[in-house]
């Protein structure tokens, strides 16, 4: 999946590290969406270093994240986030110690008029994010629907009038 | 008396988690302390009883900015202990590798972290709206540099192509055309962030530090040469103990690095410029020159300068060695292993890296010490946040805040490795 070329019009991205917790929310919805997403639609995976993510959805008509988010209490809950209208917090995305997270680079290619026109954001409440941890059962429950859901993203967004092209 | 503490929990733009926390009684600064309470992670003790071969990646997982820093200082030590010596295009490689290390590091330093310091924004992303260009251009760097840790450590973060004795693989000339055209626009990018960041105001203060860096008879050093220092150490890398120690402090779950014999000392860019000026080449001495500064700089905030440079002479070097490039024979050189000890020493891009590792006889890790650059510079970031403090007791408490923040990452502390982010406290009474 990495490596995959982002010119495709609607690019997936999924966040996270399996090795630490709930944190693996994105690598393991990413593992469900493989082979399923339709033809030209990009799909990655990347933890670490999101600046870069800059970087891969430059030319990008749609973007879908999935990504952990901080605790609430609800641990296992999905929230869509369309940053057309929703504002993607800080405090809601999880920090990275390099202080550069998901909302973060959003802002970032914002300012620079980098990113793209449409980004939709899964993000999937976790509970536990020590690392050599699996998913919490609750988040790991979520996984299935969360493709789904984002499976239903896409096809939206490819549709004429959404006013992404298809591929 | 007038007591005053400033305290900061939780320091934004550095790696990882830390404080700083200042005491002021009386005029003066009684305490100055960068508190690290990152939990310790214990590499070096579940190292042992691992092989030989699985240290440079397990090592790598110490930093997500500089894993090639310690699969290098890794494997340097490992071969030492096997009497074996890497050489030619290997060696050339493996600096190659290290170059894209430094440029993805220092650029995302030196821009994204660093210079919204000196133009008042309180991150990169205001500062974007500002100066776009410069933080495009930042990006365009940083992007270089992880296209080199991909193309030679298979992925941009935590390389997995590095093996003692050389690499799993290594890449055919085509593959490193393309990086020659990406780091020749680098370069450029280089030069003009220089120029930019030379421009900044930098508070007056020249700081008394002992500089400590390697040295090698030829080269700008990264992977490999002799601990030297201003004050006249010049000791091979497996003497690094005799000359230095490590002391615990209540307030730092990292170990704090000392000369025995004088104290505190600096490792990082400005140690390494100013030990080997004359190890850049000229043109980049003529630019250094022209951006102000001496073959010595002692002022810690015009360390964003001599970063610049450092992704200048990255770049060059890059540049060359791809050049010059023709894939060896085979991609590792055979090892060994014997009982033994081993040393490795080399340049991260916070400075001076140094690793010991006692060896069974076969291959496996009995006992091992890793040194990390910021943890030999705590010492000398206290002694700088007094210095910084002293003159600014006056002022307001923003102000001096500010300031010691900006002193901080001045040294672009990687406090994970060091733990063993940062939180300002000042305490004035």
């Amino acid at each position: 999946m990495s490596g995959v070329d982002a010119a495709g019009r609607v690019l997936v991205i999924a966040l996270g590290n399996p090795d630490r917790g709930d944190d693996g929310i994105g690598p393991a919805v990413a593992a469900r969406l493989e082979g399923r997403l339709p033809p030209g639609v990009a799909l990655l995976v990347r933890r670490g270093d999101l600046l870069g993510l800059i970087e891969d959805w430059a030319g990008v008509a749609a973007l879908v994240c999935v990504d952990a988010a901080a605790p609430l209490g609800e641990p296992g809950r999905i929230r869509r986030l369309d940053l057309a209208t929703d504002e993607l917090t800080r405090e809601l995305s999880l920090a990275s110690c390099h202080g550069f997270g998901l909302a973060e680079a959003v802002e970032l290619a914002r300012v620079l008029g980098l990113a793209p026109p449409r980004i939709v954001v899964y993000a999937v409440e976790g509970c536990r994010f020590m690392g050599g941890t699996a998913l919490s059962a609750a988040v790991a429950a979520a996984v299935a629907e969360t493709a789904e859901r984002i499976l239903a993203e896409v096809g939206r967004l490819l549709r004429p009038a959404a006013g992404v092209a298809g591929p | 008396m007038t007591t005053k503490r400033i305290k900061v929990d939780y320091m934004a733009r550095v790696e990882g988690e830390g404080s700083l926390d200042l005491h002021i009684e009386g005029g003066r600064v009684t305490a100055a302390r960068l508190g690290i309470f990152e939990p310790p992670r214990f590499f070096e003790a579940l190292l042992r009883g691992r092989g030989f071969a699985e240290t440079p990646d397990i090592v790598a997982r110490i930093c997500g900015i500089c894993p090639v820093a310690y699969q290098m200082t890794a494997v340097h030590a490992l071969e030492n202990a096997f009497g074996v010596r890497v050489e030619g295009q290997l060696r050339a490689l493996r600096r190659l590798l290290y170059c894209g290390e430094w440029i993805e590091s220092h650029a995302l330093h030196v821009v994204m972290l660093h210079a919204p310091d000196f133009l008042g924004f309180p991150d990169a992303i205001r500062m974007a709206a500002e100066h776009g260009e410069r933080v495009r251009s930042a990006l365009a760097l940083k992007k270089a540099g992880n296209a080199l840790m991909r193309v030679l450590g298979g992925r941009e973060i935590h390389p997995v192509n590095v093996r003692v004795g050389g690499f799993y693989r290594v890449p055919s000339r085509a593959e490193l055309a393309p990086l020659a055209e990406q780091l020749r626009q680098a370069r450029d990018r280089a030069v003009e962030l220089v120029r930019w960041v030379a421009g900044f105001p930098f508070p007056p203060l020249e700081r008394d530090y002992e500089f400590v860096a390697l040295r090698h008879p030829h080269e700008y050093p990264l992977n490999e040469g002799r601990l030297v220092s201003s004050r006249g150490l010049d000791i091979d890398i497996a003497d690094y103990e005799t000359e230095f120690e490590e002391r615990q402090v209540p307030h730092s779950t990292a170990l704090h690095s000392l000369l025995k014999r004088r104290g505190a000392y600096l490792v990082g860019p400005l140690a390494r410029y100013a030990l080997n000026f004359d190890r850049l080449p000229e043109h980049i001495q003529a630019l250094a020159r022209e951006a102000g500064l001496g073959p010595v700089c002692r002022n810690p905030f015009q360390s964003i300068v001599v970063r610049a440079l450092e992704i200048l002479y990255a770049c060059e070097e890059a540049l060359r060695i791809i050049a010059a490039y023709q894939p060896p024979a085979v991609a590792a050189v055979p090892v060994e292993p014997r009982s033994g000890t081993g040393f490795g020493c080399t340049e991260a891009p916070r400075g001076t890296l140094w690793h010991r590792y006692d060896l069974a006889a076969d291959g496996s890790l009995e006992r091992v010490r890793i040194v990390p650059p910021t943890a030999q510079n705590q010492p000398s970031i206290e002694a700088d946040l007094e210095a910084v403090a002293t003159p600014l007791l006056g002022q307001p408490e923003a102000l001096i805040r500010e300031r010691c923040e900006l002193s901080i990452r001045n040294h672009d502390p990687c406090i994970s490795c060091a733990t063993h982010f940062l939180k300002l406290s000042l305490h004035r009474r």
